[in-house]
């Protein structure tokens, strides 16, 4: 920025510094002030300048060298036409020039790479001297016009820069990473677009001031004398690369890019100085007008366009860049997203995502943050049993492998569902709705009923709650046969959780015979159900007191909340009609007790024959 | 004594508390309903309206009822709109108990003796009270629990047994009590709006019970209804549909932090026993269990069906 600082005002510091370093061709002719230019910069350029302005003519096809060299000619005439001044300025360029060729190896060429995208900035320029040396002075109209003139360019020259640049990052970079690459190509264009609109509103205000400041001729000459400098210098400078050997073009190559990230960081660092009159017009053009020069790609030659191709990427793969966390992010996250499409190509992968997803729902659900807005009047949150679909179909036939036997014995319509509680963990209920869902899918969905102390349980019982438990009580359950579902009872409750595990499989005491009582006021058949392998999911090894939480004693199960893969079984008994009774046996505690005792009878057992059958806890 | 008979001319109502949530919204509709003829508004403060006549009545003062008894013999009206109540708790308990249990101690004796032929008294559902034994949906004779930490709501079960007694007492008057679920609308106050409109709002960690909500606009209608419904008794006037607090509290605009239980409550029974209680201890309760009342009365015997969804009235909320 040192030198940003030096040669600011083109009028007065740069003037300071002149001597020194542009003697030689402040000597020379002021005719060919242009030419000396040219002729300068091969001599700090090194050998590559030379080569570089043959090139350059040959280059000239372009559409802005052609702009250009009228203007070139009509500066040098200028320069010729005014002394003093123009020499003067022609000189400041021309001293403008030699540090950067004087900076490092690496950036030396850069600036010579870069200058290519200066033209675009001389035509910014030579529209307004053009008029005015004919004129031979500046009317005020004449200078909005030609500040008009200017902004309109710096306009046409930001969109220009802006779809050149998308088209150099586009079809260099077809195929899957299309998007990102467009991403960046916009970002980047965006950012050459800022700098080029930028640049032109410099060049267009500040400098007009200083032009009434200053004598006029002698300001619009030294702005004639500036941009045929500049296109010289351009002429002398663009060209390097091609011709040169493929090493050098690498080389080439990379400084660019380098000069592309630092540019960037001179619009974001230099960004205060800009406010001085002309900062960047002598030290930073080839750096912040570089963008201009993205003009004429479109047609531009192979060298450019691989060279503005290359910036992207080398732009992300620079570890030194000047915003190397962001650029770095970006590069991973494309590798990132690489890898995730693959990833993701395969069901299994997507699938153990989708149940991670579900899995992330269900504790929201249980930590009481779920939301949803789709609830039925029981609680049960049908979205959010889809989102977990993926993980209880897995625990279904993957990992509980269940088998269920005489589902046919469920009548249609209302029927309660009797079956033996078992496991420390109440999953039974969710597979056995699971199951009638799976294995009936012509009954109504059902429901089953959890004893308070589950569903009062923090988490666990809200969990239960969305995916379709109801509160034991008379009142649910009257209305969930009202609406025809097979309704799922454990009349054993809570007490069958809290049996230990040596006395698996044996039925506790069936309540009160509640489920008897209800199915005698609806007349729904009771269908004795048999299931194995909840015991063996989650055996209760202990008991941790937890009367703090609001529970009798949290279970000590081997996994914690996880089941074990036993294999599951569930038999669906011959239904034990009650059509034959009237209603108000309900009241008849004897007739309520046989039919429980009976109930309990044909669950043990099936329980029995199943535990026969059984060869294996786990395998089945 | 039914009051749609035909031929009978426009008819005269008498509100209480018109200037409350319910006598607004109330007024509102009644200033629209062409078979109004009058509005006889008995309260401390006059409220806008064409039709209103204004008579002042301090329901808290010892000569409410012989107020009351007089203007409401004096102008023979058809329905007695009894809206004088809190909308939510405040730490003048005793003031709050003079207004709604004894205001409306006089307000059913001023009824009584004026032979009014229809009284409406809005409650809330919450005189169900939040409790663990609460079957999925609550009916209109479901036992009223209330909530034991809460004056208001002890309150509010106090004056449903009033209104009760005074029905059976007068079989031949139409008595209607009209339990809203929480109203929730940019237009109203009250603990469960309140409750709502923090942009976090702590919730018991591991509970997310269902709510209800009642937009503001079915409950206006629900009053309004209530003016010709051939029918008599309580009613849960519900909005569509149950959310759990959660999703109620993200559909309202906030954020739910759940909080572990006892942390919750000891630190609400700290800020109450300070004096800096913004939410009231009773709100426990109803944010640990479900209290959700069956609408199937209403909407089959007094002909209300709710418009919105509870998510809607809490999306309403959002917007005010």
């Amino acid at each position: 920025m040192a030198k940003g600082v030096l040669g600011n005002d083109p009028f007065k510091r740069g003037a300071a510094s002149r001597p020194t370093e542009a003697s030689t061709p402040g000597g020379e002719e002021k005719a060919a002030a242009a030419e000396t230019v040219t002729k300068k910069q091969p001599g700090n350029g090194g050998m590559a300048a030379a080569k570089a302005g043959g090139k350059a003519a040959s280059a000239k096809p372009r559409k802005h060298e052609a702009r250009k060299t009228p203007a070139k000619a009509k500066g040098g005439k200028a320069a010729g036409g005014r002394k003093g001044a123009p020499a003067q300025r022609a000189k400041a360029t021309a001293h403008a020039q030699p540090p950067h060729a004087t900076r490092d190896a690496a950036h030396g060429p850069g600036d010579a790479a870069l200058p290519l995208r200066e033209p675009a900035a001389s035509t910014l320029d030579t529209p307004a001297p053009g008029p005015v040396n004919d004129a031979g002075a500046l009317t005020a109209k004449q200078r909005d016009v030609d500040h008009a003139l200017a902004e309109a360019l710096a306009a046409d020259v930001a969109e220009a820069t802006a779809t050149a640049a998308v088209d150099a990052a586009l079809g260099a970079r077809p195929g899957p990473d299309a998007e990102l690459e467009r991403l960046m190509a916009a970002e980047l264009a965006t950012e050459l677009a800022e700098a080029a609109v930028e640049e032109a509103l410099e060049q267009g205000s500040p400098a007009q001031p200083q032009e009434q400041e200053q004598e006029l001729a002698a300001a619009v000459a030294a702005q004639v004398a500036d941009s045929a400098a500049r296109a010289a210098m351009d002429e002398g400078r663009a060209p390097p690369a091609p011709p040169e050997a493929p090493a050098v073009t690498r080389w080439e190559q990379e400084t660019s890019v380098r000069v592309v990230v630092t540019q960037e960081a001179d619009t974001s660092a230099v960004e205060p100085e800009v406010e001085l009159p002309d900062a960047t017009r002598d030290e930073f053009p080839p750096g912040r007008r570089g963008p201009l020069s993205l003009v004429p790609p479109p047609a531009a030659s192979a060298g450019e366009s691989a060279r503005e191709s290359f910036a992207p990427e080398f732009g992300r793969g620079e570890p030194e860049g000047v915003r190397p966390l962001a650029e770095r992010a970006v590069a991973a996250l494309s590798l990132a997203r690489d890898i995730a499409g693959q990833a993701l190509a395969s069901e299994s992968l997507a699938r153990a995502m989708l149940a991670m997803g579900g899995l992330k729902d269900m504790v929201r659900a249980s930590l009481g943050t779920g939301g949803g807005a789709n609830l039925d009047a029981y609680g049960k949150d049908p979205s959010l049993v889809e989102r977990l679909e993926p993980v209880l179909e897995f625990l279904y036939s993957q990992y509980w492998r269940v088998s269920v036997q005489g589902v046919d014995h469920v009548p249609p319509g209302a029927a309660i569902l009797v079956a033996n509680h078992s496991g420390a963990l109440p999953y039974d209920g969710l597979v056995m709705s699971m199951a009638l869902t799976r294995e009936r899918p012509d009954l109504r969905e059902p429901r089953w009923l959890v004893e308070d102390q589950v569903f009062h349980a923090p988490m666990v019982g809200t969990l239960f709650n969305r995916l379709g438990a109801v509160r034991a009580c008379p009142e649910n359950a009257l209305r969930l046969l009202d609406e025809h579902r097979p309704l799922v009872v454990f009349p054993e409750g809570y007490q069958a959780l809290s049996k230990p595990f040596g006395e698996r499989y044996r039925l506790k005491r069936f309540g009160r015979g509640g489920f008897v009582k209800l199915a005698l006021r609806t007349g729904a058949p009771i269908v004795p159900v048999a299931i194995v392998g909840a015991e063996e999911t989650s055996p209760l090894l202990g008991r941790i007191p937890a009367s703090f939480l609001g529970l009798p004693f949290v279970p000590l199960t081997p996994l914690g909340p996880l089941p074990l893969p036993a294999k599951w079984s569930i038999r669906f008994g011959e239904p034990i009609g009650v059509e034959d009774l009237a209603p108000e046996a309900a009241d008849d505690l004897g007739e309520v007790q046989r039919l429980t005792e009976r109930t309990r009878e044909a669950i043990q057992s099936m329980l029995q024959s199943l535990l026969r059958e059984r060869r294996s806890v786990f395998a089945g | 004594m039914d009051v749609s008979r035909p031929g009978k001319g426009r008819l005269r109502i008498a509100v209480t508390g018109a200037s409350g949530d319910y006598g607004r919204l109330l007024l509102s509709r009644l200033d629209q309903d062409p078979d109004v003829e009058s509005i006889l508004v008995l309260d401390v403060t006059r409220p806008e309206g064409d039709k209103v006549e204004f008579h002042r009545v301090d329901l808290t003062r010892y000569d409410a009822e012989s107020e009351l008894t007089d203007a409401l013999t004096e102008r023979l009206v058809d329905a007695l709109y009894h809206l004088a109540f809190l909308f939510g708790p405040i730490r003048n308990g005793s003031l709050a108990h003079e207004l709604e249990v004894i205001g409306t101690m006089n307000v059913l004796t001023a009824a009584g003796r004026s032979r009014l032929p229809r009284l409406v008294v809005p409650s809330m559902t919450a005189v169900y009270g939040a409790r663990g034994n609460n079957p999925a949906l609550l009916r209109e004779d479901s036992a009223l629990q209330g909530c034991p930490h809460s004056r208001f709501v002890t309150d509010k079960v106090e004056v449903e047994g009033q209104v009760r007694a005074f029905r059976e007492r007068h079989p031949d008057m139409r008595v209607l009590v009209l339990r809203f679920a929480p109203v929730l609308g940019p237009s109203v106050d009250n603990p469960a709006t309140r409750f709502l409109k923090n942009p976090v709002v702590p919730t018991l960690m591991g509970f997310d019970p269902l709510w209800q909500g009642l937009h503001e606009d079915d409950a206006a209608r629900a009053l309004h209804l209530a003016l010709r419904a051939d029918a008599s008794g309580e009613f849960n006037i519900v909005g569509h549909g149950v959310m759990p607090i959660s999703g109620l509290i993200q559909q309202a605009g906030a954020r739910p932090l759940p909080l572990p239980g006892p942390l919750f409550r000891a630190g609400l029974h700290t800020l109450d026993a300070v004096g800096a209680g913004t939410l009231p201890v009773a709100l426990l309760d109803y944010i640990h269990y479900s209290w959700v009342a069956d609408g199937e009365r209403a909407e089959s015997v007094l002909g209300f069906i709710p418009l919105h969804h509870v998510r809607d009235a809490a999306a309403a909320l959002k917007r005010s």
